[in-house]
């Protein structure tokens, strides 16, 4: 038993009554120093992307929305009738500076119902039961509406409308000609007049 | 060499019949390899399988998969948030120091069975929205919601495994250091493990600290918080506390024999002891 301890040596290094959770510097061959190298291995709060760019990144800076909780509707019991669920983001569109200047004519125009005489633009949200996830749920409304005012809606070509247009015209003639058929067989049960 | 052979064998099939074909005329004939009446002759065939009544070999043994893997299915008791928050109000968690296993398994309030397959915590996200405190937490398991509530009170959340080893080690650490053996290496998950641990959406310990900033911003803006500066923050060394990926306790290194009795570390000097110790 005691050769054992041969292996060791006996370090008198009496355990630091505070600071128990120093950073004694053990690492091992898969420490994150080895396994990524050329990382700082930093917790940092990046900068958000770069404003001026021409498509919308999908950052949205929070403190620029209103946001507002409230109760949500519908059944639900107590939980329904005291906990605050529903999610109502406010934001002047015109003022927003996290969208594009053409972005926001097309938004003022294509979102007209879910915008204010003052220009504020209101997305709500009590799809769940929790409020962080309303939350999220109003934020990916605004972005998805922000990103549908960027495509270009494609026209069809004039070839596909003519196309559309004839076929469109040619059931029309079909519709009416087996209507005057059925009509006439109506019309042949009567006696001649 | 090999291809003369083939070659030959190939040749020869060529001439060998390649299917039982319909006898017809002179010695084809008579029955036309139909044989004596039965289902056969009738063209009324028995199902593939079928062995004339007795059980058939497809049916003999049945396949009933209900614990089929069951010992490689691993358990993360929850704790939710709630209970979390209560713990630290009550003083039975520090929130000054960094949280993990042990400390939880310190408050007596939290049981874990590491023998019944059981790996440690899954954080739960009850109570997510009223947990305000700022904490260093090392879980086993926690999804968005509560990875979203930490960070949002400007904590750290990490994502760590332990293997059955390390866990008995931390369920008693006091009956573990009294039996005088060395603190073991912590295990690296298994393979259906590593891509959670080293995914930094999960804040997983194998991940990339870098990536994980980045995944923080992320988080931030899908659920609609102000990201608060981690650097500014007077306890940004405590926050930024972590544990090796070999490494069980804070603050003890895998090797190290801790007598409680004489209060004294006993280190290896051993050279191959150390390198061990370290790989």
């Amino acid at each position: 038993m005691s050769n054992f301890w041969q292996n060791f040596v006996k370090i008198a290094w009496r355990v630091p009554p505070v600071r128990l959770y120093s950073s004694t510097g053990y690492k091992s061959a898969i420490s994150l120093e080895n396994l990524y190298p050329g990382s700082s291995l930093k917790l940092t709060t990046p900068k958000p992307p770069n404003q001026e760019q021409e498509k919308f990144t999908g950052y949205i800076p929070i403190e620029e929305l209103d946001i507002t909780y409230s109760r949500s509707t519908g059944p639900g019991g107590q939980n329904v009738n005291k906990v605050n669920t529903k999610v109502e983001i406010k934001f002047h569109v015109n003022k927003a500076t996290w969208i594009n200047e053409d972005i926001k004519i097309k938004l003022a125009e294509k979102f007209k119902n879910k915008i204010t005489k003052e220009g504020f633009a209101i997305f709500r949200s009590d799809l769940t039961r929790s409020q962080q996830l309303n939350l999220a749920d109003c934020l990916e409304k605004i972005r998805a509406s922000v990103r549908s005012c960027e495509i270009e809606e494609t026209k069809p070509p004039e070839e596909t409308e003519e196309k559309i247009r004839r076929r469109l015209e040619r059931a029309s003639r079909e519709r009416l000609a087996l209507k005057r058929g059925r009509s006439q067989v109506k019309s042949d049960r009567q006696a001649p007049q | 060499m090999g291809s003369n052979s083939t070659e030959k064998a190939l040749s020869i099939l060529r001439y060998l019949p390649r299917c039982k074909k319909r006898g017809r005329g002179q010695h084809g004939g008579d029955k036309h390899g139909a044989g004596n009446k039965g289902s056969g002759q009738r063209q009324n065939y028995m199902r593939l399988g079928y062995e004339t009544g007795n059980n058939p070999f497809y049916l003999r043994f049945p396949h009933e998969p209900y614990y089929q893997g069951h010992h490689l299915r691993r358990q993360y008791p929850p704790l939710s948030m709630l209970e979390l928050q209560t713990l630290i109000d009550t003083n039975r968690i520090d929130p000054t120091k960094p949280i993990d296993l042990v400390a939880i398994l310190n408050t007596g309030l939290y049981k874990l069975f590491p023998d019944q397959k059981q790996f440690g915590v899954h954080l739960t996200d009850e109570g997510a929205d009223v947990f305000k405190t700022k904490v260093n937490i090392e879980v086993q398991w926690a999804n968005e919601i509560v990875i979203a509530a930490i960070e949002r009170a400007g904590g750290v959340i990490t994502t760590a495994y332990f293997d059955q080893h390390s866990l008995q080690a931390m369920l008693n650490t006091k009956k573990f250091f009294e039996r005088g053996v060395p603190i073991p290496r912590r295990m690296m998950p298994p393979p259906d493990a590593i891509e959670y641990y080293s995914d930094p959406d999960k804040r997983g310990y194998l991940a990339d600290p870098e990536k994980i900033s980045q995944q923080r911003l992320v988080l931030a803006q899908k659920f609609g918080y102000l990201l608060p500066k981690i650097e500014e923050d007077p306890e940004y060394e405590m926050l930024l506390e972590r544990k090796d990926p070999r490494q069980i306790f804070y603050g003890l290194h895998p090797g190290w024999v801790v007598n409680l009795k004489d209060k004294v570390i006993l280190k290896p000097e051993e050279q191959e002891l150390q390198r061990y110790y370290a790989s």
